[in-house]
């Protein structure tokens, strides 16, 4: 009977991690795609400013070229060279490639000139030991080779930095989500854990358990309050069953007892009368075991009501009560009961019970049966076990022998309601107890595994 | 008896209370009735009864729980609840809360009147505090637990020497198998066979072997134990 409990972990409020997770990343990809679209603005501006320095340069050189041709050119690369800040690169060749000026001694590798104008079309990015320039190379004519070229490093250097910032302010964010995820799924799991708990005590029985102090505005509040709503209704109507038992008994008693009264005064016809008197009797026993039946259902789970009892002690008071009907029947009779085993119950209840299996046993058994009654300790329980050798029960009633009102065909000839091994669950249950029917070569063996009587103090 | 008895009846069923009358009559005492929880505590707890039957489901409350304010009030009287509530758990509260005896409804007029008379004699019975128990030719002696018959001693089972000291405090009365099944064995319930009759037949089959006849079936509603008149 005991149901794995969730534990009250953050972890376990699944449904609140994934929808913490969810949003999370769906923030986190719109602020990606926001800072993409950021980095290609900013990209394209800064190149365009390189471009326009470019241009810039290239407009100069082209004024000077136009004017005194290839002196020119050198004269400004020179004096240019001169105040170098290493954001360019100026390179003019003669024909055998021999420098006539520039801010380097050779021209770069791979790179080809082209065309003859000073414009910035065909501008090429070319790379060199990890920098990256923009570069526009020219075939002067006459054969000299000219080279305008603009770092692009401060362009890398932004983009670089900006790359390492949107990283971080995204791990920051996919962390801060997580973290969110996490507060939320505490919090969730606390006020969950609080229900869950009530949940547990009142499926243990305790009917009347509440939580403590106001509901809160939101939406746990309004789930405490239906579910306080849910258990005042569950505890009326099992307070109404408990009166209403009390009253079918009140009702139903009196009259009965009415008819008694008038069959004792009935003269002459003592064997109708007696009969008359038994068959009643009958009545009355089956509809107190139904009675019995209810309030052990009702009150199962709840620990009222019980006291420590000493299960052996009324496991041999029952089987010596019943022992010499069983012999005088011819049954081969057996007991090993170890003494002093203590389970928390209801004394009369626990008789009752056991007086019914072993009733059953000796009713459906003939002579030269046998008929055993174990009660030993077996792990964390007590287990008690009624055995016979008698015709068992029938196949086509194992499943619900333990209903109300169930009876084989077979038997209907054998006095009885059907209601005994319904009174045997009901009371089993009442007590935390475990039914089992094993498998037996032959006859009827039950077992009961009964809670141990925990020592606390 | 002796002396006259008081009893008091607290019931509202007309019928049921005639019924009580009857027995309570035959038994050869006077009757109060009183048909309300409130009537009867005011009457017990000013007129000296032996024995109150008490209903349970009365106008004005449970017959149980009124028990503590009828002994607070004074009353020494013995209370026998008679009660439609009638369920082994019913019967066992009722006892706990302090009924010296419980008998469910429907009962047999046999039955209550069984009761009634082992409660009338309850208040006399000092003189079994002795170690023997003797009727003629039958010796129960408590403290080691034998019995004998004509100096012969018969061995019984434990439970068997509760039952014939059960017998002897109840000596010349009906005792019915209710009574012995809630006395001897301490269970509230029927268990619908008469697995008591066993246990008296064996008993019998030993006294009877050893020469008494102590043990006599009563016809209808149980059994008494008369040693002297089977001596006769």
């Amino acid at each position: 009977m005991t149901r794995a409990r969730p534990a009250n972990r953050p972890w376990a409020a699944r449904a609140t991690l994934r929808l913490a997770a969810l949003m999370a990343l769906a923030v986190t990809l719109l602020s990606l795609g926001a800072m993409a679209l950021q980095y290609r603005l900013v990209e394209n501006r800064m190149m365009a400013a390189q471009q326009s320095l470019l241009t810039a340069d290239l407009d100069g050189f082209g004024a000077l070229y136009d004017q005194r041709r290839i002196i020119a050119l050198r004269q400004a690369i020179d004096y240019r060279t001169a105040a170098s800040t290493g954001e360019e690169i100026l390179l003019l060749l003669d024909r055998e490639g021999k420098v006539l000026a520039g801010t380097r001694p050779v021209w770069p590798e791979g790179l080809a000139p082209t065309g003859d104008g000073f414009s910035i079309e065909g501008a090429v990015i070319f790379e060199e030991t990890g920098r990256r320039w923009l570069a526009v190379a020219r075939q002067l004519p006459g054969g000299f080779s000219l080279l305008v070229a603009r770092s692009l490093g401060p362009v890398d250097d932004t983009l670089t930095a900006m790359r390492r910032g949107i990283l971080g302010l995204l791990s920051a964010m996919l962390v801060a989500g997580g973290l969110v995820g996490w507060l939320a799924a505490r919090s969730v799991m606390g006020r969950i854990g609080r229900i869950n708990d009530l949940a547990d005590r009142v499926a243990e029985g305790a009917l009347d358990a509440r939580l403590a102090g106001d509901r809160s505005e939101d939406e746990f509040g309004l789930l405490e309050t239906h579910v306080h709503g849910m258990l005042d209704r569950i505890q009326n109507l099992n307070r109404a069953t408990h009166r209403l038992s009390d009253t079918i008994a009140h009702e139903l008693r009196t009259p009965l007892n009415r008819v008694l009264q008038k069959l004792s005064r009935i003269e002459g016809q003592e064997e109708l009368t007696a009969e008359l008197k038994a068959e009643m009797r009958q009545a009355i026993r089956m509809f107190d075991s139904l009675l019995d039946i209810s309030r052990a259902e009702a009150d199962q789970g709840s620990g009222g009501g019980l006291v420590p009892v000493d299960l052996s002690a009324v496991a041999l008071e029952v089987w010596e009560l019943y022992e010499p009907l069983a012999e005088d029947k011819g049954l081969l009779t057996e007991s090993q009961v170890v003494p002093g085993l203590q389970v928390l119950g209801d004394r009369n209840l626990i008789a009752q019970m056991l007086s019914n299996l072993i009733d059953n046993a000796i009713k459906y058994c003939s002579a030269g049966d046998r008929l055993s009654l174990q009660l030993n300790e077996a792990g964390d329980r007590h287990l008690m076990r009624v055995a016979d050798t008698g015709p068992g029960l029938p196949e086509d009633i194992r499943g619900e022998a333990f209903e109300r009102f169930v009876r084989a065909e077979r038997d209907r000839g054998v006095k009885g309601h059907g209601l005994g091994l319904a009174l045997v669950r009901a009371i089993a249950a009442r007590h935390g107890a475990r039914l089992v029917l094993p498998e037996a070569a032959s006859g009827l063996t039950l077992e009961i595994h009964w809670p141990r009587l925990q020592h606390s103090e | 008896m002796g002396m006259e008895e008081r009893i008091l009846i607290v019931e509202d069923d007309a019928e049921t209370a005639a019924a009580v009358r009857a027995e309570v009559e035959a038994l050869g005492c006077s009757v109060d009735h009183c048909t309300t929880l409130e009537a009867g505590i005011a009457a017990a707890t000013s007129t000296p009864y032996r024995v109150i039957v008490l209903d349970r489901m009365l106008p004005g409350g449970d017959g149980v729980e009124a028990m503590a304010r009828i002994r607070a009030g004074g009353s020494t009287a013995l209370i026998l609840i008679l009660s439609a509530l009638g369920r082994a758990a019913n019967r066992v509260e009722g006892l706990e809360k302090g009924a010296d005896d419980y008998l469910p409804k429907p009962f047999e007029p046999d039955e209550l009147r069984a009761r009634l008379r082992a409660l009338l004699r309850r208040g006399t019975m000092q003189v079994l505090d002795n170690d023997l128990l003797a009727f003629g030719e039958l010796e129960i002696r408590l403290k080691a637990r034998t019995v004998h018959v004509k100096r012969t001693h018969v061995a019984v089972s434990p439970k068997e020497f509760e039952l014939i000291t059960y017998f002897a405090r109840n000596a010349g009365q009906v005792v019915t198998r209710m009574q012995l099944l809630e006395n001897v064995w301490n269970l509230h319930f029927d268990p619908g066979t008469n697995v008591v009759d066993v246990h008296v037949g064996r008993l019998r089959r030993k006294l009877e072997e050893a020469g008494s006849n102590a043990i006599q079936t009563a016809r209808g509603e149980g059994y008494i134990f008369a040693p002297k008149v089977a001596q006769g």
